[in-house]
């Protein structure tokens, strides 16, 4: 989790290779895609589940950072911040589309119980941990994404999450002894 | 603080103080000097928590996908019938350099508004409503900071 106020957006340390990307260096935009693209990934993979989906937020993300780019003003939150709001945005929406069609398809996410058929196919841990995960309530869910795996601040997480630090870290606090609950043989000592 | 606060910390933001809200440190770590033994063990449990959730990694980019950021919009709306444009146009599109110069120079700015509108009308709209109120949400950002404590 990055630390310090994220309002400052002097200390942005994406302001200048946005700038360079606004004025149309070839170099700049890759550099971006390989800075950004990993993380708009991780993102949407958590908090959808689905990798096809997750890819396609990505894509989306930055269809819009090419079109906002060269008006993108520095002053108010980071660059980052704003990629985060976008991808979130986008993955609320799927979310939303399919708590209003229970018929589609649901993602393919292993069964979080431990002895379920998935996790006795593979022993992965990363498995074990993506199920217990993907089986918060979704604003916990939220929450461990942005902070522990997106590693934004809690001003940040909070203000995307339009709660209090407060309420975020009561979310947090939540959802992370649920999970230590759920994973308590992995965190064992020679598990 | 005290071991309430201290474990309540802990819990949300892990066993790493550097990843707690800065304006808890100094407290935390006087905490930890002056009881070590429970702070250490609150810590240890909470990374323990930490290495378990970094069990879950996230693959990276493909490179077809890293390609496909690098020319435009996703296939489902590439395609020309859908799109309204001309072969020329989206050869044009599709030319990784030629879509990000003219991007950049805002000439297909208003193709790509439309496209999207067409391929994805709902969630463009909630995009469009995010970019519209940026301002509000930037503005949001200085007031959090001032008034609460960094992460």
């Amino acid at each position: 989790m990055a630390g310090g106020p994220t309002a400052d957006a002097g200390k942005d340390p994406d302001q200048a290779l946005v700038a360079r990307v606004a004025a149309g260096d070839a170099a700049a935009i890759q550099a971006l895609v390989a800075r950004k693209l990993p993380r708009m990934l991780a993102l949407a993979r958590r908090m959808l589940g689905d990798p096809g989906e997750a890819e396609d937020v990505a894509q989306e993300v930055f269809l819009r950072v090419w079109r906002q780019a060269g008006a993108w003003k520095p002053g108010g939150g980071k660059f980052d911040t704003w990629m985060h709001r976008v991808a979130l945005n986008l993955c609320y929406d799927r979310l939303r589309r399919r708590r209003e069609q229970p018929t589609a398809d649901p993602p393919d996410r292993p069964d979080p119980t431990p002895g379920a058929e998935h996790a006795m196919v593979s022993a992965e841990r990363g498995v074990r941990v993506e199920a217990a995960v993907a089986a918060l309530p979704e604003r916990q869910r939220e929450a461990v994404v942005l902070c522990h795996y997106q590693e934004l601040s809690n001003i940040d997480a909070a203000v995307l999450m339009g709660v209090s630090v407060e309420a975020l870290e009561s979310l947090l606090a939540r959802g992370r002894r649920t999970l230590r609950a759920v994973l308590a043989d992995l965190a064992e000592p020679g598990s | 603080m005290d071991a309430e606060r201290f474990e309540t910390l802990a819990m949300a933001y892990g066993g790493d103080l550097r990843r707690w809200p800065e304006a808890d440190r100094d407290a935390a770590e006087a905490f930890r000097a002056r009881t070590p033994g429970a702070a250490g063990a609150l810590l240890r449990q909470a990374q323990a928590l930490d290495a378990v959730l970094d069990d879950w990694r996230s693959p990276a980019p493909s490179a077809a996908l890293r390609d496909r950021v690098l020319m435009g919009p996703p296939p489902r709306a590439r395609k020309a019938g859908s799109m309204g444009i001309s072969p020329r146009g989206l050869g044009f599109w599709l030319s990784g350099a030629g879509f990000a110069a003219a991007v950049l120079a805002g000439v297909v700015v208003g193709v790509t508004a439309s496209t999207a509108a067409v391929s994805d009308a709902r969630a463009d709209a909630v995009l469009s409503a995010t970019l519209a109120n940026d301002e509000d949400a930037q503005a949001a950002f200085t007031v959090g900071s001032a008034g609460a404590r960094a992460g």
